[in-house]
């Protein structure tokens, strides 16, 4: 895909060739492939996944060799062995099947994965974790804003309309706040949706304003700066899109996100921050082993990423990715083949900074006495731990009494 | 005759004559200084789906408090609504009908196979379009019938009963609990049962006490499916084996005992050992969501005994395919034997003793001693519904949906006062509501942010439409951003405004007001100039203010005057709409709708779609004047 600036330059010289009998065609050539003057300043982008529903981290990364495991799991327990399904990363965890193309990434040590993660409120309430994960502050219900639209606020780049987009139909909670963010499912929409978020943040406005807003630009066009970024968008073919590196996104609804945000980074808009979400993950019943809903769930995640950094190519280095999940699941399985709501998960975090081909954080052995309420893995990371040295390495925001203002803890080591 | 006998006579006429009424003294509008039309258009506006023409000289007629009686009491005459709905076939029914006529994909299979239709041959040959194709063809031939009518039916009953139902506060209501016990047609195991989940479940109880809600949707197939509590089940040795022992006995059709045999899913069965145990998802979701909110102090611990106190709380197996083994037991044991032995079967309820964690429990620091069975679960559902946290969580949600997205406290205190008092009496809280002054103050009015449903219905309320076909209004409330019945997880949709307010969804609700008005839906029609009694004002200047005055009844309308008045005047602002709205549009909603998309929406539509264009020559300024109004920020509000 070209961008705009290159699309007219590279227009422009072909009609003064016309124009004026003839340019050398190599001049034309140097013209479109020339790099062009950006919109704005190429900046660190982090983009974030939030698994909603609560993936069960000891399915996804399986301490194999912990015997408490699979006395607590005789129907969903996987091995490392010559006849197990896990494929062994270290002797210790084994990482479920559906994620085996996480495995070169994680080899040439760009992969990283946190286990033991969550967060240090015991709530076992989605709606609840989800929030506090989100607004960064697991004790205060009453923060409006969340962790990303700060960490936004942090970096201090004005200008583009662009720095925090989450691809999805409504804006989540983390990325709510002052700073301007845009949710949106389908990129192809972002003209209009521009136009209510050019003067600021979309929660903080009443239909009124937006109404005003909205009737004025039907009514006049504005020839606004900041429309640049949009008439860039609508010119550009995000229908016919074509991944690069033959990357195959799922059909899925996080693989369209995904193949929508390498799009916008590619495009240099002066994104930031970026947001998707995977479903599916609240597996009280017939979560399966290698197949069925978890696996599936485990595949479409795995693919989607997967294909994204493909895609990118030598966008890589400027990009971060992280998973992210409201709590773990139980060490035993229920009654009905899956797993209720427990407290520890694990995360995958992947970029060229990241101190990757590792298994980061700590898993005690799953004897009940080491168990959270004698049930669930104990959060050992505390996730604004991860959060905040990932800002801070990848975004070089380090402001943590902005960020995670309740917080002052250890920081793990896994950027580099 | 003494003064003290007529005092006796005239309250024993009084009170054997008039019926008994519980609003008692006039609502206190006036000390927040409302007009009683003002407070009649608030009233309609909080316990409506919005105001129809001259419904303000209405209730004002009739009295605010008798209007309101009326609408708790249900009183009115729903004959119309009746009238409307007679073609939809598929209301009526029961679950064990529906699964049966409306066969999902893998029983209709099932019973392709039985019948030679296919074979285990041709399956594993065909690919997968071509075996749709046959079990297409298969249920035809079968005469059975497809899925998505049933929601399709189903979903034109809502809109149907919002908007032509006179008792509209039952409707809200309707509308209101089942939000609060959500059930998604997005899971399939639940998804059938939905339609008779609204109307036997949660219909029936609107205005009665809380618990009967809360234990009619605990037996409900919809909920015991959507929550997973159905195959919830004790652990095996928690299981008390004597409970159960006699209906171990096989009985043949003549009620002989042939032989002692466990029934299935019985812990003695080492092979079923898989699928034995615990699931506190429902649990969970009963606690934090349906009655002590999240905040209500219960703790894990807690969760996981009321999870083995609901155990063998299941469904009782339907003509679908599923459990057909347990069905044809459980029937030959027949009921006396089944209530013998602690099985509790009522409707489609089932408790399975044999399921059941017999062992101690405790919840919320109440001792359920060994031994409580069907009982304790009813225990366990009283404790919680009585529970002061629940009466907080409750009334504070109800007056989040009827006051305002932040109710005053001291109004949710009064509300939880008389939750308490009156024993979850769902009128009584709503009497308490409105009888507060906290209800009529200036700052609440109009301070709801209608949700598409809302705001598509309140639109053919307010134009006094003809809805013949409420597809085309579900498929623009869908565009919306509200897919009915399909927000799938159990908190239901969130019942604030900031969730609705975003630039694409006001841009697709301008367009709605545009389109309903020009009759660009099918099946709805509506006659402006009759609203106006047939005078059809010169200007589009001349328009606004009167059809404003029409359609948002005292309000204060100069800054909104002022604000559309550009709009109206502006020739081209149709197209620049529906060119916007189209553009925002553009591959947008395939997306969002893939995974979920509402079934059957275009069944019925076919039949009426031909008849577009309208009866009614509306004039095409008069067309954008109105559909200006109902795009306007002040009719998104209620």
């Amino acid at each position: 895909m070209i961008s705009r600036r290159a699309f007219l330059k590279a227009g422009s010289l072909t009609m003064f060739g016309i124009g004026v009998g003839g340019l050398p065609q190599f001049v034309a050539r140097a013209a479109s492939f020339h790099k062009q003057t950006r919109l704005y300043k190429k900046n660190k982008i982090l983009v974030c996944i939030f698994q909603r529903g609560a993936m069960d981290g000891l399915m996804a990364v399986t301490p194999f060799t912990d015997p408490y495991l699979k006395t607590a799991r005789p129907n969903l327990f996987m091995n490392a062995d010559s006849q197990g399904a896990l494929v062994d990363l270290d002797g210790k965890f084994g990482l479920h099947p559906s994620f085996k193309n996480f495995i070169p990434l994680f080899q040439s040590k760009q992969l990283a994965i946190v286990h033991g993660m969550g967060s240090p409120n015991t709530t076992r309430s989605h709606f609840d974790a989800q929030d506090y994960m989100e607004s960064g502050t697991p004790f205060n219900k009453g923060t409006n804003s969340g962790w990303l639209n700060r960490a936004v606020g942090l970096m201090g780049h004005d200008g583009s309309p662009f720095r925090a987009v989450s691809l999805t139909s409504s804006l989540p909670r983390s990325l709510y706040g002052d700073n301007p963010s845009i949710a949106i499912s389908n990129l192809a929409d972002f003209g209009l949706q521009l136009r209510g978020a050019k003067t600021g943040n979309l929660m903080a406005q009443t239909f009124e304003e937006l109404y005003d807003q909205t009737s004025d630009d039907l009514l006049k066009e504005t020839g606004k700066e900041s429309f640049e970024a949009m008439k860039l968008l609508q010119k550009s073919d995000i229908k016919n899109y074509k991944p690069a590196n033959n990357a195959n996104y799922p059909a899925s609804p996080l693989g369209r996100a995904l193949k929508q945000i390498a799009q916008l980074i590619k495009m240099e808009v002066g994104l930031e921050v970026a947001f998707a979400e995977s479903g599916g993950w609240d597996t009280h019943f017939n979560q399966g082993t290698d197949k069925g809903i978890f696996g599936r769930n485990a595949e479409d995640l795995c693919h989607s990423i997967t294909a994204f950094w493909n895609d990118l190519g030598s966008w890589q280095d400027d990009v971060t990715l992280m998973t992210m999940t409201e709590f773990g699941r139980t060490v035993k399985q229920n009654g009905t083949g899956g797993t209720d709501h427990g407290r520890a998960s694990c995360m995958f975090i992947l970029g060229h900074d990241v101190n990757g081909g590792k298994v980061h954080g700590t898993v005690q052995p799953l004897a009940v006495e080491n168990l959270a309420d004698g049930r669930d893995l104990q959060v050992t990371t505390d996730f604004r731990s991860i959060f905040s040295e990932v800002a801070d390495k990848h975004l070089l925001v380090n402001d943590d009494r902005v960020l995670f203002p309740d917080w002052s803890g250890e920081k793990i080591g896994v950027m580099i | 005759m003494s003064m003290r006998l007529i005092v006796t006579l005239f309250f024993l006429v009084g009170s054997s004559f008039a019926p008994i009424r519980s609003a008692k003294s006039k609502f206190p509008y006036q000390q927040a200084g409302l007009t009683e039309r003002q407070a009649a258009a608030h009233l309609i506006s909080r316990f409506t789906f919005g105001a129809t023409p001259n419904q303000v000289d209405e209730v004002v007629s009739m009295g605010l408090e008798k209007w309101f009686d009326r609408q708790l009491n249900g009183e009115e005459d729903d004959a119309e609504v009746i009238n409307r709905l007679k073609g939809y076939n598929a209301l009526a029914l029961s679950n064990a009908q529906v699964v049966v006529q409306f066969p999902r994909g893998p029983l209709l299979q099932k019973m392709a196979l039985a019948d030679g239709y296919l074979t285990k041959d041709s399956l594993a040959q065909l690919d997968k379009p071509s075996i749709k194709e046959k079990l297409k063809e298969y249920r035809k031939q079968k005469g059975l019938r497809e899925e998505k009518e049933l929601y399709t039916q189903f979903i034109g009953q809502k809109i149907i009963r919002a908007t032509y139902g006179r008792n509209q506060l039952h409707e809200v209501l309707t509308d209101f609990w089942f939000n609060h016990f959500n059930v998604s047609l997005t899971k399939g195991q639940c998804a059938q049962f939905i339609p008779a989940y609204e109307r036997d479940v949660i219909r029936p109880h609107v205005t009665g006490h809380f618990y009967d809600l809360l234990i009619a949707t605990a037996q409900s197939p919809a909920m015991l499916m959507y929550l997973d509590n159905a195959a919830s089940m004790g652990e095996a040795e928690n299981i008390d084996m004597t409970s159960s022992t006699p209906v171990r006995t096989r009985i043949t059709r003549r009620g002989r005992i042939i032989q002692r045999m466990p029934l299935p899913n019985r812990p003695t069965q080492p092979k079923k050992k898989t699928a034995q145990g615990l699931n506190e998802n429902y649990a969970r979701e009963i606690m934090e969501l349906h009655t002590l909110g999240v905040e209500g102090g219960y703790t894990q611990q807690d969760v996981t005994e009321a999870a083995r106190i609901l155990t063998g709380w299941t469904v009782y197996p339907m003509k679908d395919g599923n459990f057909e083994g347990l069905r044809k037991k459980l029937d030959e044991t027949g009921e006396n034997r089944l209530a013998n032995n602690g099985f509790v079967h009522e409707g489609d309820f089932l408790f399975a003793a044999n399921r059941h964690d017999s062992k101690e429990k405790n919840v919320l620091s109440r001792k359920f001693v060994a031994g409580g069975e069907y009982k304790e679960g009813v225990e366990l559902l009283k404790m919680l519904a009585a529970h002061p946290s629940t009466a907080k969580f409750i009334s504070k949600k109800i007056a989040v949906r009827f006051v305002s997205d932040n109710p005053p406290q001291s109004l949710i205190d009064k509300m939880a006062d008389t939750f308490i008092k009156q024993h979850g009496d769902i009128k009584k809280v709503l009497l308490a509501m409105v009888n507060a002054p906290e209800f009529w103050h200036t700052e609440v009015l109009r301070s709801k942010t209608k949700s598409p449903f809302e705001y598509a219905i309140s639109t053919v309320r307010a134009l006094n439409a003809e809805v013949t076909e409420p597809t085309s209004l579900n498929q623009w409330i869908t565009r919306m951003g509200q897919q009915l019945y399909s927000y799938a997880a159990p908190t239901g949709f969130p019942d604030r405004g900031q969730y609705w307010i975003n630039t694409g969804a006001l841009l697709t609700r301008m367009n709605f007001g545009l389109a309903v008005t020009s009759q660009r839906l099918k099946g709805v029609k509506i006659d402006l100039n009759g609203l106006n009694h047939q005078h059809e004002p010169e200007s589009a200047e001349a328009a606004l203010p009167v059809y404003a005055q029409l359609i948002l009844p005292e309000r204060d309308l100069e800054s909104t005057l002022k604000r559309l008045m550009p709009l109206v005047t502006n020739r081209d602002v149709i197209n620049k709409v529906e060119i916007a709205a189209r553009q925002k549009n553009s591959g947008g909603y395939s997306d969002t709708l893939s995974h979920a998309e509402p079934r059957g929406q275009k069944t019925m539509a076919k039949k009426r779609w031909q008849d577009a264009p309208s009866q009614f020559n509306n004039s095409p300024m008069l067309a954008q004047v109105v559909g200006i109004i109902i795009g306007s920020p002040e009719f998104q509000r209620r």
